[in-house]
């Protein structure tokens, strides 16, 4: 049976034997690096040799060395594949049985690397062959195979066939399968044949073969081999549930509200539902399989797990895994009796994965004391799986029929003792602590985040088990506080990093303190005002370092319980906390409201110097201005929405309580108090805390864009005496020339966006003329001394210019119409000032990116608004800007001591690139807002002056500098914006710069970016229209560059048309074309077809002609004759009718990518 | 701004000063800093506290503008660093000379002869070979607390 004649003629063992000792010393020769040129093409030269099987086998056979036995069984592989269809069907199936039966003979091999590669080698010739081959020879094959698994030749042959059943199942799965150059269409064919003949067949010997060795396992009789066979089964029936099963083809029972189908949150963690229909309902459900599966490994764990090496061992993993993923076992394989078996089925695992966690403490000390974490980390995921398929009420429920208490009970406790651990371990080793409390706080996000949930759903037990979990996490964390409160604080370079994981988990706690927020916010209110009031009676006696550890702790989390995080767009107040209080109708005893009170009462302590300084530590002054930046964006002044009045009298009491809560910081009552401490504490910021970076960001970034951000708060903010210090002091007080560059542009920002709210547009002008005129002066005057040159490289000059462009900049970005007038005329006067600076500083790459970034952002806030008179001016400027710059930085070839700087140096370089790109992007807008004017003769012609620049930058734009993807976006962002809005300014272009254009958008088409290859193929589109409207007009359109033409030199230079259309149908027919992209691809090869018809024609004859299947020749031809001749397809370029090529289009794809892209 | 108006005057008359205070929390990467009386390009700031209540403290990696040399230091945040005057010039190449120094043209017409050409292989190749061939050639002068360098070049000339 597993003899195979290929090649024919007697087999020369004197030629064999020398290939083998070749092949030996090229593997020895590879793995030691020596000489691995010579080596690798020994190896080469073996897969690509004509009919190498009988060497192959020979090798190994006879070979000792295991690598050279690999490589055997890979160049058969290779071979078979490339030789196939000249192999004769019995060489073919020889082949396949040749390669099971090895594995099968030498199943107590050793090396397992090679029996894999032979299995797999098996099961992709069984692939290959598997469409042509009969039923009755695949059931030979996997005949033999099953006699294998259900142990007729021992546990070893049984544990190989199990292994090449895996083989078998990976190269079927579409996600996993090798390559063997044949299309897509073929590996989906194979896929669904195979889920619907074999897949559960397999499954089932599988269990087979398990239970046949379970009864010796569970009296520990069983021997090495038997117990590699079980779990190898179960690994095996893993991973046939993990099969992305198709055939399952039943709509869903949707009608029970108990069971969910969200699996979003399973994805996290990797976990996928399991849904394999209802054709699985026998094997998995009645078998009474999952009985056997939880009775196995509980028979198993009550036994061996004296021996804590168990729980890692693979038979215990492989067991637990299929548990796991049986608890996401859902879909139609249940029978539609409203979710009862289901649920039925949810217990069964339940119960069984309890018993690996119950009681928590007991379980949890014992990992402590050196039991594996294996088994508690795949509960949790077990509890995850489990909520996401159950509404909250069932998950609470499901645990009452065997135990007094309910999930969430278990559920609290578990994470109660996990999070205690979690405090105390705080070492590495410790980690499994985190990774199981980031599981279970995904599970009760998944249980309370509900949108369906109702307060009533929680039953009384479940409030209070949701409380104790809540203060449990305060108690813990205040303990670590404490006990972190002299910590150095680790390094800053994950600094931000570790601040989002550990906003992420402080907003889970949030989530399960809104819950029961009328037991949670006293609780916090209690601890705050403890904290307080024992830091002011201990002043000046004790050291407060613990307290105010404990207070920066305590901050953080009130402000994640009673605020959104500010990625929102309009902040909210908590709809949790808007409903959690309807018997509440003193707003003074609110315990939102007092909660505020107290965090703020604290926060105006910082305003006495004294206090300041005893306890206002940096650190403590961040969680303060952050908790504040988020508190003013929700409660402070809210605007007022729609009210609705319920009629009812529950509807009523409700709405008053969330009338409390938008009105107590309104603008009616103490709105306005509280702006003036608040704008009152970021001076004192500014003031007392220099040099404190982190704080400084969190004022000028969160918490003063948070005061200025609505309308209605800067009516009142304008006129507070504190906000018209804080605008003395910030054009006059030196203190605020040290804060960071970055920040100064912040500030600026704040200060002149705050003027939006003025009635007076001569007001707002004023004021922003008085913010800024004095640098516009000092940038003027610095500039008309004869001694510039020299003076503006002192370091300090240098700084204050740069604070000074910066604050510009800020300006500018808070442009608004009333203040537009004024942030221009500083501008205009500070240009000539501007292009002496960037001359004067070329060599400070630092101050030419600040000046480019002023310009970018100045140009997009006022273009919208200027008149063509202005419009001039700026154009004027921003021309001799790039002038000025790209003299400065062509043929230019610096130089340094130091690799790191000549880096810093490039990377300086394509940041200022970019910029001028987004310069000429933001111009060119100009024409689109303006389209509508009429008075032509006035306006400057935006397009040249574009193109000039375009001209100006590219010399530095180089094909390296466009692999970085953030250039290359903005690059064709203003490339096809160009070509699309001024096509004949392309037609005037010199050749070199037409052949630039056309070699970016080549570069461009074959980028990975789907969003750059859109863009290329809008330019495409643009450039090839614009060429057939004028030539079907008479006119030149592109001219010469369209063409194809001879060169000088007699060589064949291709026209612009025909060079696109070649490649555009390259690109969709045969290379990886995502179908979101379909759209613009046919509106780029709709014009080209149009205009080069004959060409078109050639390249379709030869593309059917070189189809290497001449059974798929009449396919391809029809799919291409549809897509130029259905849908009454004529020849414009109208709406309509690109509508119809874009259809067609689609539809070729849809036909013809199966059989045209090889995997 | 009042005391700031006539601020560049004054400064720009002593001159002589090689270093001016900045505060450390301002000094960015990229910028410039005298770390152990060396003048350096700062390649990566970090910050940290001393101890969490504590203030904060900047932490330079900076890089030796001369000889390359990678140097730290640690300075709380809200203290003055001294940052080095770092000019730069640009001269026109006149003449290479065969001991090593070079003759460059001075915006008043006058030479200067004093400084050697760089010991970079690269740089000096070009400037040699640039100058064989004819070519007009701009040289950056890097200067700063009392040092000189070349530093890169251009090509100003017709091709």
């Amino acid at each position: 049976m597993e003899d195979f004649a290929a090649g024919g003629g007697p087999p020369d063992l004197a030629q064999f034997q020398a290939t083998m000792l070749a092949i030996e010393r090229a593997c020895n020769e590879n793995q030691m690096c020596m000489n691995s040129a010579a080596a690798e093409a020994t190896i080469v030269s073996l897969h690509q040799s004509p009919n190498p099987y009988l060497c192959c086998r020979f090798i190994l056979e006879n070979s000792q060395l295991a690598n050279a036995r690999f490589q055997a069984a890979g160049a058969i592989r290779d071979a078979a594949i490339r030789e196939w269809g000249t192999l004769s069907d019995e060489d073919k199936k020889g082949l396949i049985f040749f390669c099971i039966c090895f594995v099968m003979k030498h199943a107590t091999a050793t090396d397992g690397y090679v029996q894999n590669k032979v299995s797999s080698v098996a099961a992709q010739l069984m692939k290959r062959g598997w469409l042509d081959f009969t039923k009755s020879e695949k059931e030979s094959v996997f005949s033999e195979v099953k006699n294998a698994i259900i142990g007729m030749h021992g546990a070893n042959a049984q544990f190989a066939g199990i292994n090449f059943l895996e083989s078998v199942v990976t190269e079927f799965s579409p996600s996993t399968s090798s390559a063997m150059g044949l299309p897509a269409e073929f590996h989906e064919k194979c896929g669904s044949s195979f889920e619907q003949d074999y897949l559960q067949k397999f499954y089932c010997w599988a269990q087979d073969a398990a239970l046949g060795v379970t009864n010796r396992i569970v009296e520990c009789r069983e021997t090495l081999a038997e117990d590699r066979v079980c779990s190898a089964a179960l690994c095996l029936m893993f991973q046939i549930l993990n099969w992305d099963f198709k055939c399952a083809g039943d709509p869903l029972d949707t009608s029970n509200n108990r069971i969910n189908h969200e699996i979003a949150m399973l994805r996290k963690f990797e976990f996928v539902l399991v849904q394999p229909g209802r054709l699985w309902h026998d094997v998995l459900i009645s078998s009474g399989h999952i009985t056997w599966l939880l009775g196995l490994y509980d028979t198993m764990r009550a036994k061996c797990s004296v021996d804590v090496i168990w729980f890692d061992s693979p038979l215990a993993v492989s067991a637990r895994q299929l548990i796991v993923q049986l608890c996401s076992l859902t879909g139609a394989i249940f029978s539609s009796d409203n979710g009862q078996t289901q649920e039925k089925h949810l217990l069964q695992i339940l119960s069984a994965v309890l018993k690996w966690m119950d009681p928590p403490a007991a379980v949890i000390a014992a990992v402590r004391s050196g039991r594996p974490d294996s088994e508690i980390l795949d509960g949790c995921h077990a509890f995850l799986s489990m909520a996401t398929l159950t509404s909250t009420l069932l998950f609470d429920n499901l645990l009452r029929p065997i135990r007094s208490y309910g999930t969430l009970q278990f559920l609290s406790a578990l994470t109660c003792e996990i999070i205690q651990a979690h405090g105390v371990g705080n070492n590495e080793e410790d980690t499994w602590c985190s990774d199981a409390l980031d599981i279970l706080l995904e599970t009760w996000n998944v249980l309370l985040r509900r949108t369906d949930i109702e307060k009533n759903v929680l039953s009384r037990e479940g409030s209070e088990a949701i409380v104790i979990l809540f203060n449990t996490i305060v108690e813990s964390h205040l303990k670590a506080a404490v006990n972190s409160a002299f910590d150095e604080l680790a390094d800053s370079e994950h600094f931000h990093a570790s601040i989002a994981v550990r906003d992420e988990r402080l907003a889970s706690y949030a989530l399960i303190a809104r819950k029961v927020a009328s037991v949670t916010i006293p609780f916090l209110i209690r601890l705050f005002s403890e904290r307080f009031s024992t830091l002011c009676q201990g002043k000046g006696v004790t050291d407060p370092t613990c307290i105010l550890e404990e207070l920066y702790w305590l901050l953080l989390i009130s402000g994640h319980i009673l605020t959104d995080s500010w990625e929102g767009e309009t902040m909210m107040v908590p709809d949790e906390l808007q409903t959690s209080f309807v018997d509440i109708d003193d707003v003074a005893q609110h315990p939102v409201v007092v909660l505020s009170w107290s965090v703020i009462k604290f926060a105006e302590q910082s305003l006495d110097p004294d206090m300041r300084t005893n306890f206002f530590s940096p650190r403590l002054m961040e969680a303060m201005v952050w908790f504040l930046s988020r508190w003013i964006s929700t409660y402070l002044m809210p605007t007022k929405t729609s009210k609705s009045y319920s009629s009812t009298l529950i509807g009523r009491t409700v709405d008053h309580s969330k009338n409390l809560l938008l009105t107590f910081a309104g603008e009616d009552n103490e709105g306005r108090s509280l702006l003036d401490i608040f704008v009152r504490i970021s001076l004192v910021v500014f003031t007392s805390y220099p040099g404190e970076i982190e704080l400084l960001s969190l004022t000028c970034q969160h918490m003063l864009p948070a005061l200025v951000r609505r309308k209605n708060v800067c009516i009142h903010l304008v006129t507070l005496d504190s906000w018209r210090s804080l605008s003395n002091a910030f054009v006059n007080e030196r203190i605020l020339f040290s804060l960071p560059s970055r920040l100064q542009r912040s500030l600026a920002e704040s200060l002149v966006g705050s003027v939006s709210a003025l009635k007076e547009t001569e007001a707002s002008n004023q004021y922003v003329r008085d913010l800024m005129g004095p640098i516009a002066t000092y940038l003027v005057d610095m500039c008309t001394k004869d001694s510039v040159k020299t003076f503006a490289q002192q370091p300090d000059i240098l700084f204050m210019v740069c604070c000074f462009l910066e604050r510009l900049r800020g300006a500018a970005r808070a442009t608004e119409s009333r203040t537009q007038k004024a942030i221009f005329d500083v501008a205009v006067s500070a240009m000539d000032p501007i292009l002496t600076l960037l001359e004067v500083y070329k060599d400070q790459s630092a101050v030419v990116y600040i000046i480019l970034k002023f310009i970018v952002d100045f140009v997009d806030a006022q273009v919208v608004f200027l008149t063509p008179k202005d419009m001039a001016t700026l154009v004027n400027f921003c021309m001799k800007l790039l002038q000025i710059y790209s003299s400065h930085n062509i043929g230019k070839i610096s130089l340094s001591m130091s690799t790191s700087l000549l880096n810093e140096a490039k990377a300086e370089k394509y940041k200022d690139l970019r910029a001028l790109l987004q310069l000429l992007t933001h111009l060119c807008t100009k024409d689109m807002v303006d389209f509508s004017v009429a008075s032509e003769e006035e306006c400057v012609n935006i397009a040249e002056v574009v193109f000039l620049g375009l001209h100006i930058v590219t010399p530095l734009v180089s094909m390296d500098l466009l692999k970085y993807p953030k250039l290359c976006k903005n690059y064709f962002e203003l490339l096809s914006h160009l070509l699309e809005v001024y096509p004949e300014k392309v037609a005037q272009l010199n050749a070199d710069a037409f052949k630039y254009i056309v070699l970016t958008i080549d570069f461009g088409i074959h980028q990975q970016d789907s969003d750059v290859v859109d863009m290329c193929l809008r330019a495409v589109a643009a450039l090839s229209s614009h060429h057939y409207r004028e030539r079907s007009r008479g006119q030149e359109g592109l001219g010469a560059y369209a063409v194809s033409s001879y060169g000088p030199e007699g060589t064949l230079q291709e026209g612009f048309l025909s060079h696109f259309l070649r490649l555009l149908l390259h690109l969709i027919l045969f290379e990886d074309f995502s179908m979101e992209l379909a759209g613009s691809a046919a509106d780029a090869l709709l014009p080209l077809v149009l205009c080069e018809q004959d060409l078109y024609q050639r390249l379709v004859q030869e593309l059917i002609e070189r189809l290497p299947n001449p059974s798929l020749k009449p396919r391809l031809a029809f799919a291409l004759q549809s897509l130029t001749s259905s849908n009454q397809l004529s020849a414009s370029l109208d709406r309509v009718n690109r509508q119809r090529f874009r259809k067609n289009l689609s539809k070729l794809l849809v036909d013809v990518s199966g059989f045209l892209r090889v995997k | 701004m009042s005391d700031e108006e006539h601020h560049f005057e004054s400064k720009a008359d002593a001159g002589a000063s090689k270093t001016y205070p900045q505060q450390a929390g301002t000094i960015r990467k990229n910028g410039y800093i005298v770390i152990k009386g060396r003048p350096c390009k700062v390649v990566e700031v970090s910050t940290s506290k001393t101890g969490k209540h504590g203030h904060a403290k900047c932490h330079f990696v900076a890089i030796d503008i001369f000889n390359g040399k990678k140097l730290e230091d640690i300075v709380p945040s809200s203290h003055n660093c001294d940052v080095p005057h770092v000019n730069r010039t640009d001269y026109q190449l006149i003449d290479i000379s065969e001991d090593g120094f070079v003759s460059l043209l001075t915006e008043n017409g006058s030479t200067k002869d004093d400084l050697r050409l760089p010991t970079d292989d690269q740089l000096l190749t070009q400037i040699k070979e640039g100058f064989g061939e004819g070519k007009d050639l701009v040289v950056s002068v890097m200067s700063a607390m009392g040092e000189e360098q070349i530093c890169a070049i251009k090509d100003i000339g017709p091709k």
